[in-house]
């Protein structure tokens, strides 16, 4: 399989899903003639023209509602937010008529659109640029919200976002678009809604998303020379959520840890954790723990930011507290 | 002084009472008469109440333990004492030691293991960074704490938690102490490291079907009602495990009630065919009368008092038998048994002889209802001079009751069924009802047994005979 960058396989996925389907576009800011801001729609202006790859003002709120009554008009619009913490500028386009176009209008009209664009800390970006909101999105009846991990994920999954009747939230890492790793070259979909085991264990379900993943693969090798086996499970889909995966594997191992890069409070993690309880209690050995970026504003100075997020010692110290040792 | 507050004696012969729930905590201002928590007895759940003003320092037991008569089970600083020094003063020892020990018998269970575990006390993991830095929220009383999954393990495998150290957080019995327990080498606390192959791979013994859980995530677990299994196992290999059912206080209460019954008094039963065909159609015609008042009179009660006015006539069978005389009530108070989920219970109609029949029928129902929500009081309970048993409903042809001692009789009551009767020299439908008499040979003879039911007959055959 060709090694190729998790930036290259969304180009990749976008670029098959134009030429699959004269239906599908794409706009945002720099896209075009800059080729993305973060060079995910690389060369795409010179293959497809401007009729499909179309750059816009700084004006969130207005491309991204444009993006929602062409996609009612029957088109499939990929909108890129140079990063998700602008999309809060549109965010009554996209809760508002996104998500609830279809109810509102009694099934007349769909909305297949999807928003993509780079999220999360990724270093120096300071408090307002650094926003994880998949939780804000998640929270919404009506969205598909979508984090890939890996490069595969990445194109897999945003082909099969472009093909949804529905809005999909597609939340990249700006920290992984440089990851690089085997993707299946042509036809290759991962269908939304599914979990998957990237690591097998017995001890402990380690579940998470997004960038993320990379440290809690690190903290189960750590866990392993402890002897402690952690099954590593990537959400890949926030909503709607995988609960059977993540059963499955807690009736196995009766402890959970949910490691996200979000803020703790009302985050997706203390959702799944409520799920998850709701339906499994009594196979629960430990309190499930969580793991998540501690609660204060994104400061700018990166050792403050590192200190903050998910890391590996902070990961094992949780494991440790659930299954006792 | 700290008022220390006992067991009270809810019921007149309870020797113990089992904590079904605290209402209050540690900290917790309380004023006389306040509701301090519910307390199972022998007879029924009641209330305990407070005698006293003051602030709880301590509380000695955790809900679910038995607590014998006069034991302590809760401190209170009273007025101008200062709650932590008063706490300061139990945590030496001398409190418990102070409490009067009138345990009343060895089911009691010594009071909660005196290992210095108070409380919920932070994780065990002071060198790791604390995810959450909130201090550790402190419960209230020594509540057993054992993890969801533990306390599954220890259902299936019919383990007492209680019997089980738990080596968790703040003593919590987590999977790894069941599993411990279960092969007789418990964990070595503090701080126990088994070995990750050892403690993960240990062949679960074949009864804990906790360790293969058969849930289908995709359908919620199936609740796990007490009558049903609690696991439906796929392979008809498995072996199906029993199911365990602790005594509850009533039904401890029963088995020790009946087998002193049978044990004790030499009974004899007489058993009397009553034609009841009035009874019925004078039934059948008050009900019509009664129904604006949404009174329904039922077979049962006819019994009931018919069975009243027979005592009167026949004061030997409204007795007690006591070692040296045999006592004969003035009052007629008549047991009612009433069949609940989790046993029995016999409230009582007081005066049962100056009721009329509508009341019999209000008063009844009143108890019934009351028993099934276990809202009995003392008195609705006690005072019985005579039981009547009825499994009617159930279609039953004739039965035999056990005595409620100290009382020489009780009646079972059948069904009342349509069948041939010979009436002169003809077979005609009628409608019979058997009732049997239990009688204490000691204090009734035969005679006099039989001389009863007669009068029972005669009454219920010839209703209007009850108008004299």
């Amino acid at each position: 399989m060709p090694l190729i960058s998790y930036r290259e396989a969304l180009n990749q996925a976008m670029t098959e899903e134009m030429e699959r389907d004269d239906r599908v576009f794409i706009m945002g800011e720099e896209v075009a003639q800059y080729d993305g801001a973060y060079k995910v729609s690389q060369g795409m202006l010179k293959k497809f023209g401007a009729r499909r790859v179309i750059d816009t003002p700084i004006s969130e709120e207005g491309f991204a509602g444009i993006g929602i009554g062409a996609a009612m008009a029957g088109l499939r619009p990929v909108i890129e937010f140079m990063t998700f913490s602008f999309s809060l500028v549109a965010i009554d386009q996209i809760v508002n008529n996104a998500a609830n176009m279809r109810y509102m209008s009694g099934g007349q009209f769909a909305v297949p659109i999807v928003f993509r664009g780079s999220s999360g800390m990724a270093g120096c970006l300071a408090a307002t640029h650094s926003h994880r909101l998949e939780a804000w999105y998640a929270h919404i009846p009506g969205l598909t919200v979508m984090m890939p991990a890996t490069p595969a994920d990445a194109k897999g999954m945003l082909k099969s976002a472009i093909r949804s009747d529905d809005p999909v939230i597609f939340m990249e890492h700006e920290v992984l678009y440089p990851e690089r790793g085997e993707v299946p070259a042509g036809e290759h979909l991962v269908p939304i809604g599914k979990a998957d085991i990237k690591r097998p264990g017995s001890d402990v379900t380690l579940i998470t998303y997004s960038r993320s993943l990379k440290t809690t693969l690190a903290a189960a090798t750590q866990l392993a020379d402890e002897g402690i086996s952690a099954e590593v499970i990537d959400l890949r889909t926030i909503r709607p959520l995988d609960l059977d995966t993540l059963l499955h594997s807690i009736i196995k191992t009766h402890r959970a840890v949910i490691i996200e890069e979000d803020w703790p409070y009302c985050g997706v993690g203390a959702g799944i954790a409520d799920r998850v309880t709701q339906r499994v209690f009594d196979e629960l050995d430990a309190p499930i723990r969580r793991v998540a970026t501690k609660d204060a504003p994104v400061p700018y100075n990166r050792a403050l930011e590192d200190s903050m997020l998910p890391s590996v010692p902070r990961i094992v110290a949780a494991v440790h507290d659930v299954v006792y040792r | 002084m700290p008022t220390e507050v006992t067991m009270p004696k809810l019921s007149p012969t309870m020797e113990s009472g089992v904590i079904a729930q605290w209402l209050v905590k540690v900290g917790d201002t309380i004023k006389e008469g306040d509701v301090l928590a519910d307390i199972e007895t022998d007879k029924a759940t009641m209330q305990m109440k407070s005698y006293d003003d003051g602030i709880i320092v301590h509380i000695d037991h955790p809900a679910g333990d038995e607590v014998a008569l006069g034991q302590r089970v809760m401190v209170l600083a009273k007025k101008g004492e200062d709650p932590k020094q008063v706490a300061a003063g139990l945590g030496l020892g001398g409190g418990q030691a102070a409490a009067p020990s009138k345990a009343g018998g060895d089911e009691v269970k010594p009071a909660v293991a005196a290992s210095g575990s108070t409380g919920a006390t932070t994780s065990g993991n002071g060198q790791q960074e604390q995810e959450v830095a909130e201090p550790p929220f402190e419960a209230h009383g020594d509540r057993l704490k054992a993890s969801p999954l533990a306390r599954k393990m220890a259902e299936s495998s019919q383990l007492d938690l209680n019997r089980i150290r738990g080596t968790g957080p703040g003593g919590r019995i987590i999977r790894r102490d069941i599993e411990a327990y279960l092969s007789g080498s418990p964990v070595q606390a503090p701080a126990p490291v088994p070995a990750a192959t050892a403690a993960e791979t240990a062949t679960p013994p074949a009864s804990t079907p906790a360790q293969a859980p058969v849930i289908r995530p995709a359908t919620p677990p199936a609740p796990a009602a007490p009558t049903a299994p609690v696991a439906r196992p796929t392979a008809a290999a498995v072996p199906l495990a029993a199911q365990r059912i602790p005594h509850s206080r009533m039904r401890k209460t029963i088995a020790q009630r009946m087998l002193q019954a049978k044990q004790t008094a030499p009974e004899i039963h007489v058993t009397v065919e009553i034609r009841v065909d009035k009874m019925v159609a004078i039934r059948e015609d008050l009900n019509r009368q009664l129904a604006a008042e949404n009174i329904k009179l039922s077979l049962g009660d006819f019994v009931t008092k018919a069975v009243a006015i027979a005592l009167r006539r026949h004061p030997g069978l409204n007795a007690s038998y006591e070692p040296d005389a045999i006592v004969r009530h003035r009052e007629i108070n008549i047991g009612i048994a009433v069949a609940l989920d989790e046993g029995l219970i016999v409230p009582v109609l007081h005066r049962a002889d100056t009721l009329g029949l509508a009341e019999i029928r209000r008063q009844s129902e009143a108890l019934a209802v009351a028993a099934r929500s276990k809202q009995l009081t003392t008195e609705q309970l006690t005072g019985s001079t005579f039981t009547i048993s009825n499994l009617g409903m159930f279609g039953i042809h004739q039965f035999d009751a056990i005595l409620n001692l100290p009382e020489v009789g009780i009646l079972a009551v059948a069904a009342a069924e349509r069948r041939p009767v010979v009436e002169g020299d003809k077979l005609v439908p009628g409608t019979v009802l058997a009732v049997t008499l239990t009688a204490d040979h000691r204090a009734v003879d035969g005679a006099m047994a039989a001389d009863f039911v007669r009068t029972i007959k005669r009454l219920l055959e010839e209703p209007a005979m009850m108008l004299l």
